[in-house]
């Protein structure tokens, strides 16, 4: 089936993400260069904390993505393989160890610190203590254990991570001559809970009909809140957002000039193949929830800062009980008026891909909606068939058509 | 020296022995790992069955690219489900997590995740695991109307002890440079363990005597991997002139090397036990597996190190490098064997085996 291409729309605040991220790599290189730690963060760690310490995170994972999205990651993958890591391993942790063992020449500085939690794969695990034995460079793996209950959130579960953060702190003050300092911390608190906040908002407006913000937005606009949570930059980025897409909202623009259908997307996004947002928008559908989105914002409560931060990265996205997930998927499909759900089964994202099946079969059977579950990887475009996976979109779209 | 019929036939269909526990009214606890603590279930007269991936085929539930022995456990678990009275899962690595999301929505029976940190040095992670044991305690008296108290844990301990010291001493009959007990009974005797009785197996194996076994291969090697259920891997070690001295396997020396303390404080000697056990590849510091296997290189006297690694078990594969980068530092020869279906493999893994073998004979 072939269907006009549609024009679509990227907010004017999407456009700026690069220079954003650029500016703040240029910072960290800065920082370094004045003698300040960084650190190499896993996304799910609290980087308000390391910003309250003064210490710039990194996060190899987002460097995965921006190397896969601009088309430099085959060397760094091939280099990791040449070494020993087998290509069925995480291909940002590829592109990580790869940069790794071919001299760190590009704009991630080296770090003085590595830190984990393992909140959204044990793989965080083995990666970081890989990143250690090539480095030896010191490591901090911290255990954020799956939330079972919403009373895990308050009783020892929390407590543990609570003093593991404790830990993190007496850590970096040890070896950095640091001093912690609370006050700043709820400072930085308040900052990011404010991005938090405008982010929330801004994803609500994607429930107004045509969708003011897509796939293609959401995916870049999520930066500032994985690594610059607390700072003021990632304030004023978010403020601009949502008075753009109020500015749409007010226009009654969309995405789309015509959209037909709205769709849930669940996984990363393929950096690699980023304009696969764009096939779906040409063909009438745009996305208008994922909990990809969601996973990095979190209202904090700068009374209670280290229960606060803990509870936070307890709570991202996998770190909670399957039918936790499974009741904010079907009051999601609910509030944003869903048609379909994408599952991006994504060899990299092992824990992620897992259950998508069993996921997908119960939502199709609880509130009948069809769904496209394709595989591919995020990062690696080695591991990536467009022919066939538009060939399962244009099928899928017919399926939608037709119901 | 002959491993008994009962114990060969076992390892071959294990599942016979479920049929066995539910005409004689016994209830049975599947479980996935040797982090689950067995004396906790047998302390509530429950009989504690290790799954396995034995005779099934990964589940059609899962993608193709997680772990196929996490998939096929699954799918053996949720196939025999009206065998087992529950389920018990320990979080250690990613398939097994989600192996439990799954089983949750597929199984009516109690099913309990042992969440189990992965920061195994740190006190606080102690702390933690000892009250996950606590809920796990817990767990088992609400669910099965039982109460577990100190003596049936002391006794459920010292069975248990009893069980590891004579795998053990078998074990060590293979240490230094003698060639005693070969690798394929050795793994039926340590798989019988984890499915009989403890007391009924206890008195089998101390009627074993390997006083005049005969072993096939000499090239002395260590086995490094997850778990190994499958006894054609062995098989085509033996038969290409390997003799396996000693393994890291969770299916292995992993499962019993570690006894509980017998102190007056069972929860908390059975958490510093399990948490502090000889650590499976899930778990951090990666330091404390390499001094194990470095340990076992030397009291084994192995002369190469031969790690099967199931495709898509990350923990293996990210630790390969380090253990060969190790070794290597000690002229110790290694090499990496990635299979999915040893049945449909057997060719390729049985030619690079050999020529590893040889490599390292010569």
């Amino acid at each position: 089936m072939s269907l006009p291409r549609r024009r679509s729309r990227i907010l004017q605040t999407t456009r700026k993400i690069g220079e954003l991220i650029m500016t703040y790599f240029s910072k960290v290189s800065d920082a370094k260069s004045k003698g300040k730690p960084v650190a190499w963060v896993t996304v799910f760690t609290p980087v308000e904390l390391l910003y309250a310490l003064d210490i710039y995170p990194v996060a190899p994972e987002h460097f995965g993505a921006l190397c896969s999205a601009r088309g430099f990651i085959v060397d760094y993958l091939e280099e990791a393989e040449r070494c020993g890591y087998s290509e069925s391993l995480c291909s940002y942790s590829r592109c990580s160890l790869g940069y790794v063992l071919s001299g760190m020449n590009g704009i991630m500085p080296p770090p003085d610190i590595l830190i984990t939690f393992r909140n959204s794969c044990d793989v965080y695990v083995k990666w970081w203590q890989s990143l250690h034995m090539h480095l030896g460079t010191p490591l901090f793996v911290g255990e954020t254990p799956y939330v079972l209950a919403p009373e895990d959130l308050d009783n020892y579960v929390l407590d543990y991570v609570v003093k593991q953060l404790e830990q993190l702190i007496e850590m970096a003050e040890e070896r950095f001559g640091l001093r912690f300092d609370m006050e700043k911390l709820v400072e930085v608190l308040k900052l990011s809970d404010k991005a938090s906040e405008l982010w929330f908002e801004t994803l609500k407006l994607r429930r107004f009909r045509p969708c003011p913000l897509g796939g293609r937005d959401s995916a870049s606009d999520i930066f500032p809140l994985v690594v610059m949570q607390g700072t003021e930059e990632a304030v004023s980025f978010y403020e601009e957002l949502l008075r753009e897409v109020k500015g749409r909202i007010g226009r009654k623009e969309g995405v789309i000039e015509d959209e037909k259908f709205r769709l849930l997307f669940d996984g990363i996004w393929i950096w690699h193949a980023f304009d696969l947002i764009k096939y779906f928008e040409d063909k009438g559908a745009v996305f208008v929830y994922e909990p990809y989105s969601e996973a990095w914002a979190y209202r904090l409560d700068a009374s209670e800062p280290l229960e606060s931060i803990a509870r936070k990265i307890l709570s991202m996205g996998l770190n909670v009980d399957i039918d936790i997930r499974i009741e904010r998927f079907l009051e999601n499909i609910k509030q944003y008026q869903i048609d379909g759900a994408v599952f991006f089964s994504n060899r990299s994202c092992k824990t992620w891909s897992a259950t998508q099946l069993v996921t997908a079969d119960i939502l199709n059977k609880k509130v009948n909606v069809p769904y496209l579950l394709f595989e591919a990887d995020m990062a690696d475009p080695r591991q990536y068939s467009e022919a066939q996976i538009k060939n399962r979109i244009d099928a899928f779209i017919e399926v939608l058509s037709e119901s | 020296m002959e491993i008994p019929s009962e114990i060969r036939d076992l390892c071959e269909n294990p599942t016979a022995i479920l049929s066995r526990y539910r005409d004689s009214g016994v209830k049975v606890i599947g479980y996935t790992c040797s982090y689950v603590p067995e004396e906790l279930m047998i302390s509530a007269g429950l009989q504690p069955y290790r799954a396995t991936n034995i005779r099934a085929d990964p589940s059609a539930l899962t993608p193709s690219f997680i772990c196929p022995f996490a998939s096929a456990t699954l799918e053996n678990m949720i196939r025999h489900d009206d065998l087992f009275s529950g389920f018990v899962v320990a979080h250690t690595c990613d398939p097994m997590w989600r192996l439990y999301d799954i089983l949750k929505k597929k199984t009516s029976k109690p099913l309990f995740l042992l969440r189990v940190p992965h920061n195994t040095k740190n006190e606080l992670s102690l702390g933690f695991f000892k009250k996950e044991l606590v809920r796990f305690k817990t767990f088992l008296e609400e669910n099965f109307e039982v109460n577990i108290d100190d003596d049936a844990m002391f006794n459920s301990i010292s069975l248990c002890n009893e069980s590891r010291d004579l795998l053990k001493s078998i074990y060590m009959l293979n240490s230094n440079n003698k060639h005693k007990v070969e690798a394929s009974d050795r793994f039926r005797v340590v798989l019988a363990c984890m499915w009989m009785p403890k007391a009924e197996f206890n008195v089998k194996v101390k009627g074993l005597n390997f006083d005049n076994s005969k072993t096939l291969g000499d090239v002395r090697l260590h086995v490094n991997g997850t778990a190994i259920y499958e006894s054609s891997l062995i098989k085509i070690v033996e038969e290409s002139g390997g003799f396996i001295a000693s393994d890291d396997l969770c299916t292995g020396s992993r499962y019993f090397w570690n006894n509980v303390e017998e102190s007056d404080d069972p929860i908390s000697a059975l958490s510093y036990r399990y948490l502090l056990r000889t650590p499976c590849p899930s778990q951090s510091p990666l330091e404390d597996r390499l001094d194990y296997i470095n340990f076992m290189v030397r009291e084994f006297q192995v002369q190469g190190v031969l790690t099967f690694a199931k495709r898509f078990c990350d923990p293996i594969l990210y630790d390969s490098v380090h253990i060969r980068s190790m070794l290597s530092k000690n002229d110790i020869p290694t090499m990496v064997i990635e299979y999915e279906n040893p049945a449909q493999e057997i060719g390729r893994i049985k030619s690079r085996v050999e020529a590893f073998i040889e490599s390292v004979g010569g």
